[in-house]
């Protein structure tokens, strides 16, 4: 239960940079994600906040106190890691109390709050088991256990799930979020699985090449995100390369308008998400533009359809359409771009909204 | 998708034909097996079977196959010995000087070895093997003409040092794999929950690597206390260990029942040692620990 900021935060290993003047804060009991591809430098953030990692630059403090001198023993922090790292000849019951035993805490006072945390994680009657007696998602409880039991001001998780089936990442992420809430605890939680961020985060920072490229509420990040990459990275996106001339942007041979009094030129870049591409009636008349669309393939993917289609000129597209619309494979069908981004080469994307409330003149 | 039934028994068959036939299809399919273990176990249990035998007649004539006479009466002998009564505790106690000072010297290098990253690492890794890649006995010749120059041949801190020399290999090489073995990540744990680093070390990283310790520690000692060609070139005339001691009993070829009794009893420090390693790795945390 505090907060963290971060300041500039740098960390260089000779000639890579794997973070770059990181600055951002995190409100006490918030949950905090931090997503990105392989290799952007999560972990190395991460590290450097529990104190595994120097850094090579900047400042971090925790409730206003700089921590970035302290040695990772230490420091307020508790990490629950992506790698299993229980204590192989420690039994459940030890590795939970090896740290309350570290503060001279009295026998009875440890047992409660070791009982206390497993009943947390729903593994009571495991004390004493040894890690190799365990399946991998009892022993990343147990390492979850063992850094609440803590009580830590600022809970670190690296990937903590990763390793597990898809069923159970579910179902851990479920049983955290349930934990941290009722906590109120501070967590950052690292992962390069966009679904698991925007399922857990209060706020995710999404991360590219050792800078944050965009920290917001997960619907926020997905409506409006600031950069490209972001753009690409979160969620299902279509990027098609177009000319902006004065008013209007050129898409192969088509054209949509852009907003009056808008300043981009030359090269720019239109991101249209596949479910603000409409699917209307081959009678439609209202605004927008409607472009004709083959139906290249159909994929069931239960409560709705994804399809690709082809816009002559334009390319490849994917969409997102209701299992009630009767389209097949072979089909020409029209579209409507309701809403899209343009990214022009500098500053903020130029949000364009077509269809004032699209879903009521679609036809479907 | 097709379905496997579980095979039905014969009817009509017995469990002990069951059992008779399964006996011969292990001796036909494992009947190389089978011989290649009975000459193995007469390679190597004839000879020690001859010695212990040795060791207790007092009597043994050809062609017999057993001693004529069995008696302890050669014990009595050897052990009323000077030379013997001075020797046996003396090489055990150089023996566990030598793999104390082995341990105290090499374990922290090869902390070093599994940890840090230096330049010149492999090579010195490497260099330990040296000692043992060419003729023992050339090296020893030529570390003895250093140790005359020194005045050290035929004192005791002569011989330790030549043993020191054999050590070094298996106390560096086991221990530096054993601690590169423990996750990083083990030991980042315990950090994070607040121990010190030396806890670390204490209470994290060396339970994990006890068992491969001491199995380094006991071969260490066994491999010393039976170490002959060093203690004989640089120890004669002053300092005498027990195999030292052995080769001359031989040698000189007096009695034959002193040098099985000598080798008998030089066989029991390592026979103690080794049911001590078995019930250390059968202790029960290492085993469930690491899921044996
Ligand atoms: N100890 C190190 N020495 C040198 N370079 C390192 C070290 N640790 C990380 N790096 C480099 O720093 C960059 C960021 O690594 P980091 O582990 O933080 O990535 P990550 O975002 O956690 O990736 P992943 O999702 O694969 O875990 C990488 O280019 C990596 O090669
Ligand atoms: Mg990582």
């Amino acid at each position: 239960m505090a907060k963290l900021d971060i300041v500039q935060l740098t960390k260089r290993f000779g000639s890579v940079t794997a973070v770059s003047e990181a600055s951002f804060t995190v409100q006490d009991s918030e949950f905090m994600c931090i997503l990105g591809p392989s290799g952007c430098g999560k972990s190395t953030l991460l590290r450097m906040i529990a104190g595994f990692e120097s850094a090579t630059g900047g400042d971090m403090q925790i409730d206003g106190e700089s921590i970035t001198e302290l040695p990772a023993n230490k420091r307020p922090t508790a990490m629950v890691f992506q790698k299993y790292t229980l204590w192989p000849h420690m039994t459940v019951y030890d590795n939970i109390a090896f740290g309350l035993g570290l503060r001279h805490l009295p026998r009875a006072t440890i047992e409660k709050k070791v009982h206390d945390s497993l009943d947390l994680v729903s593994l009571s009657g495991y004390e004493k088991r040894f890690p190799a007696q365990l399946s991998g998602g009892q022993q990343q409880r147990v390492a979850l256990a063992r850094a609440i039991v803590l009580e830590p001001k600022i809970l670190l998780l690296d990937e903590p799930f990763s390793s597990l089936d898809a069923i159970l990442r579910v179902r851990l992420r479920e049983e955290l979020k349930r934990i941290q809430r009722r906590l109120k605890i501070t967590a950052i939680f690292v992962t390069h699985d966009q679904e698991e961020a925007l399922s857990l985060a209060d706020r995710i920072a999404v991360m590219n090449s050792g800078r944050i490229e965009q920290l917001d509420h997960p619907s926020t990040i997905y409506a409006n995100p600031e950069t490209l990459f972001v753009a690409d990275f979160i969620g299902a996106m279509n990027l098609l390369k177009a000319n902006a001339q004065g008013s209007s942007l050129r898409v192969g041979s088509k054209t949509l308008p852009l907003p009056d009094g808008s300043i981009v030129n030359g090269e720019t870049t239109i991101a249209l998400r596949p479910e603000d591409l409409v699917l209307v009636s081959d009678t439609y008349t209202g605004a927008g533009e409607i472009w004709k669309a083959n139906v290249d393939q159909i994929m069931d993917l239960g409560h709705y359809r994804k399809v690709l289609v082809d816009v002559p000129d334009v390319g490849e597209l994917k969409i997102f359409i209701a299992k009630s619309a009767h389209i097949n494979e072979g089909d020409t069908i029209s579209l409507v771009p309701a809403r899209y981004l343009v990214y022009g080469q500098h500053g903020s994307p130029i949000e364009v909204n077509r269809l004032a409330r699209p879903d009521s003149q679609a036809v479907q | 998708m097709t379905t496997i039934q579980p095979a039905a028994p014969l009817p009509g068959m017995s469990f002990w034909q069951g059992t008779r036939r399964s006996f011969t299809t292990m001796v036909r399919k494992n009947g190389f097996g089978l011989i290649a273990l009975v000459i193995l176990a007469l390679v190597i249990l004839g000879p020690l079977y001859s010695v212990v035998l040795w060791a207790f007649a007092e009597r043994w004539r050809y062609p017999s196959l057993i001693p004529n006479e069995f008696g302890l009466k050669f014990w009595e002998q050897t052990f009323s010995r000077a030379d013997i009564l001075e020797a046996l505790p003396f090489s055990i106690v150089l023996a566990l000087t030598v793999t104390a000072l082995s341990a105290v010297i090499c374990l922290p290098a090869s902390y070093a070895f599994a940890r840090m990253r230096f330049r010149g690492r492999q090579a010195l890794l490497l260099s330990f093997l040296a000692t043992n890649a060419f003729p023992r006995f050339g090296l020893y010749v030529s570390i003895a003409v250093i140790f005359f120059r020194l005045n050290l041949v035929g004192t005791v801190p002569g011989v330790i040092m030549i043993q020191l020399v054999n050590t070094l290999l298996l106390m560096i090489w086991i221990p530096t794999a054993a601690f590169q073995g423990v996750d990083r990540s083990l030991e980042e744990a315990a950090l994070d929950v607040g121990a010190s680093p030396l806890r670390v070390f204490i209470q994290i990283t060396l339970p994990m690597v006890m068992p491969a310790l001491a199995a380094a520690l006991l071969l260490t000692f066994v491999n010393t206390f039976y170490e002959a060609q060093g203690a004989l070139i640089v120890g004669l005339p002053r300092v005498v260990t027990m195999p030292v001691l052995m080769y001359s009993l031989i040698n000189s070829q007096l009695v034959v029942q002193y040098g099985a009794i000598v080798s008998v009893v030089l066989w029991l420090p390592s026979l103690l040692l080794l049911l001590m390693a078995q019930r250390l790795l059968r202790g029960g945390y290492l085993t469930a620990g690491f899921g044996v």
